[in-house]
């Protein structure tokens, strides 16, 4: 349900001097509970449409009256997929973040204004960026919820030269992960695939380091029973703890990476913590 | 009152079938339009199904972890006998008004 | 009617499968129409449905419920949104061997697909000396009532009876629905069926062992020809379709008046039954012919041609025509004035009854 009104648009603000041509819808509820707006960062090879949108997320989220702002990352879904290597790195991809949610009118956080600072909400590659945006923007971040989230990113085990090579001849994967991604990735005729291999080698240059930078404010960590790239989840719940966050950690019965998403338990947790 | 069966909508992309998650309301109750109906996951993602009308819910087909091939009934609705037409609305049956009366000597010839 | 009559198939129309003691069910018009159907597709494996949403969904008013599943999706099924296609296709199907009974979807929809029913369906039995019959059955919901939107509310009945080679027919309640449907669906010629979509909703008594049903055994054997649906000695009715069920209302007021009015349903606008006309009017003497089409060509001029020429001698008076206006179908909320209502069917009435040769 798409209650309310939503603008989207190819976002055009320039950041470092280029512009990133990421796609930004943003949400606005019938009845707006006051709260400051709400990012969603998708996963890997997915688009906010399908993470977001098509889950319910959206209007499980309008309904509880938060204003929305979901964007598409580089090459997926309806963001433009650029030439250059870097509008994929992890650093960059955050600076554009920051940049749409102010666009959008997130503004610093205020103590005693509910309206002011930013919830995130990031699945899978997502949380990982909602980790590390959390970590390095805590005037702006109030707090996040990551679906699915791992201490390592996959994506930099990637093999990308097997990929490559399957993708010009069909010569056969044999790394197990890289041949499911890649599917993955092949599934959906939208994904523009060699923008996203950019992605891949981008994250090769900055892997993730949980540990290098800890978000301070509360974390809910969310991951289905089933979800083996999400297996280290209590490594990273312990990290936030270390470093002196609230880290709650939710584990949804029977669901897996890929159908945790849609789970009715994963959105009313992720309403109520971020409503408190 | 009438049923209303809604099929399993084709999802895009060429699925042919999904399998059930999690059914978000059950026989008896009331839904609304557009309100979630079940979670359902294809070969490729995880979707919640909006409801495409408001009625009662009278059946549900398939629990978590069933196969549900496209256009296969998914849930049946009661709706009132007058939402059973898509366009315009069903003319109430009224008893007979009339202001006019007829005068007439009427001649057997 | 005798036109009629040469035109039915040879063929003994088939048997009632309704078990004995179960031959009287109170069902919509929905209801009716959709059995109607469903025991055609039983009886001929030839029988195709096919139509905007009638597959699937099973139409957007109901009547292919459940076919599909049924029957399958070779014999019931959705086409794209093209009426002269939906037509174009009968056409064919007709000519490889199959009895098309398509659908389209509103009254005002039939307008793109006129090429294909005037220029190919209507003549095409006539263009190959008969050795290319056209045994279909358009089911066209039609004439208003349901306050739906511009091109759901037309009345194409004298279009379409004024093109040689067409049949039209048009059912006033559940009962007239289900035979009359039934009938159609088994004639070696184009049928326009037209359904009163202000009545699918209307609940009546639906007898399968009718006198006129097809296979009844009766000597009328098949539902043919115009219906006395209220005996009456002071003046006719004449209506047909949704029309027919406000007569007899109208019937019912003017009995409190003292005027005994019988009703007369056409059921079939063509061919026309001119025995049945002539004969009710003989008796009363006086007629009046509703209709929801605009006045100026309408059918109401071909009843009163029809009942001037065989009633001459024996009017009271010229025949009344209580009809719609000459101007496009107006938008729902103006419906009520558009639609000839009770007063509007006494007015015609009290002028008839008032009328004094000069």
């Amino acid at each position: 349900m798409m209650s309310g009104r939503h603008t989207g648009e190819q976002h055009s603000h320039t950041v470092e001097g280029t512009d990133p041509q990421l796609y930004v819808e943003v949400h606005d509820p019938e009845a707006d509970a006051g709260l400051r707006p709400i990012l969603l960062i998708h996963g890997f090879s997915s688009s906010s449409k399908l993470n977001w949108e098509d889950s319910g997320w959206i209007s499980a989220l309008l309904a509880a009256g938060r204003r929305v702002i979901a964007v598409d990352l580089p090459g997926h879904g309806r963001s433009g997929a650029p030439e250059d290597m870097d509008s994929y790195s992890p650093s960059r991809i955050r600076a554009d973040l920051l940049q749409i949610a102010f666009d959008a009118g997130a503004r610093p956080l205020r103590a005693g204004d509910p309206s002011s600072g930013l919830d995130v909400i990031g699945y899978s590659l997502g949380s990982r960026l909602a980790w590390e945006f959390g970590a390095t923007q805590p005037e702006i971040v109030h707090r996040i919820v990551l679906g699915g989230p791992n201490m390592a990113d996959p994506l930099a085990e990637f093999d990308l030269v097997a990929a490559q090579r399957y993708l010009a001849d069909g010569s056969p994967i044999a790394d197990e992960s890289t041949a499911g991604l890649l599917k993955m990735a092949q599934a959906l005729p939208s994904n523009n695939i060699f923008a996203l291999l950019s992605l891949v080698e981008a994250i090769k240059g900055e892997p993730y380091d949980p540990a290098e930078a800890v978000p301070h404010m509360p974390v809910l960590l969310v991951a289905g029973e089933k979800d083996d790239r999400a297996a280290s989840m209590p490594r990273l719940a312990e990290l936030a703890a270390a470093a002196g966050s609230m880290a709650e950690q939710l584990v949804l019965p029977g669901r897996n990476h890929t159908n945790a998403i849609t789970s009715r338990a994963f959105k009313q947790a992720a309403i109520a913590f971020l409503g408190s | 009152m009438a049923e209303i069966s809604f099929p399993l909508p084709d999802l895009g992309e060429g699925l042919i079938e999904a399998t059930v998650l999690e059914w978000l309301v059950s026989p008896g109750e009331q839904v609304e339009r557009n309100q979630p109906l079940v979670e359902v996951e294809t070969t490729k993602s995880a979707v919640e199904l909006p409801s495409p009308q408001a009625g009662k819910v009278v059946r549900i087909y398939g629990g978590p972890g069933d196969k549900i091939n496209v256009g296969e009934p998914l849930i049946v609705f009661e709706v009132p006998d007058n939402t059973a037409g898509i366009v315009g609305t069903v003319p109430k049956e009224e008893a007979p008004k009339r202001r006019v009366r007829l005068s007439a000597v009427l001649d057997e010839d | 009617m005798t036109g009629f009559r040469q035109a039915q198939s040879p063929d003994a129309p088939t048997p009632h499968p309704e078990a004995p003691g179960k031959r009287t069910e109170q069902l919509s018009m929905q209801q009716a129409l959709n059995r109607a159907l469903d025991e055609v597709l039983a009886e001929n494996p030839k029988a195709v449905i096919f139509g905007e949403d009638c597959g699937r969904l099973g139409g957007v008013f109901r009547i292919t419920d459940g076919l599909q599943a049924k029957h399958g999706e070779k014999r019931v099924f959705d086409t794209p949104l093209a009426e002269s296609g939906i037509l174009g296709m009968s056409v064919g199907l007709a000519m490889a061997g199959f009895h098309p009974i398509p659908e389209v979807q509103f009254d005002g929809f039939a307008y793109p697909a006129v090429n294909q029913i005037i220029c190919q369906i209507a003549r095409m039995n006539y263009r190959s000396r008969g050795t290319l019959p056209m045994p279909i059955t358009l089911r066209v919901p039609s004439f208003g009532g349901i306050r739906a939107p511009e091109h759901h509310g037309e009345s194409l009945e004298a279009l379409f009876a004024h093109v040689p080679g067409l049949k039209v027919v048009s059912p006033s309640n559940p009962h007239e629905a289900y035979h009359l449907l039934k009938y159609a669906a088994t004639r070696p010629d184009p049928v326009i069926f037209m359904e009163p979509k202000s009545r699918y909703w209307q609940k009546g008594d639906v007898d399968f062992g009718a006198a006129d049903a097809p296979g009844a055994g009766s000597p009328a054997g098949a539902p043919t020809g115009a219906k006395v649906m209220r005996e009456g000695r002071h003046l006719t009715l004449i209506a047909w379709g949704a029309m027919v069920s406000r007569c007899l209302q109208v019937a019912g007021l003017a009995a409190e008046d003292g005027i005994d009015v019988e009703v007369l349903d056409l059921r079939w606008i063509k061919p026309i039954d001119a025995d049945a006309l002539v004969a009710s009017v003989r008796k009363t003497r006086r007629a009046v012919v509703v209709h929801e089409a605009p006045l100026t060509s309408g059918l109401g001029a071909e009843v009163a041609q029809l009942v001037t020429q065989g009633c001459f001698d024996t009017l009271k008076a010229p025949v009344e025509r209580v009809t719609g206006f000459d101007v496009p179908y107006p938008s729902g909320d103006l419906e009520d004035e558009y639609i000839p209502n009770i007063d509007r069917i006494l007015f015609g009435i009290q002028r008839v009854l008032e009328y004094k040769r000069g």
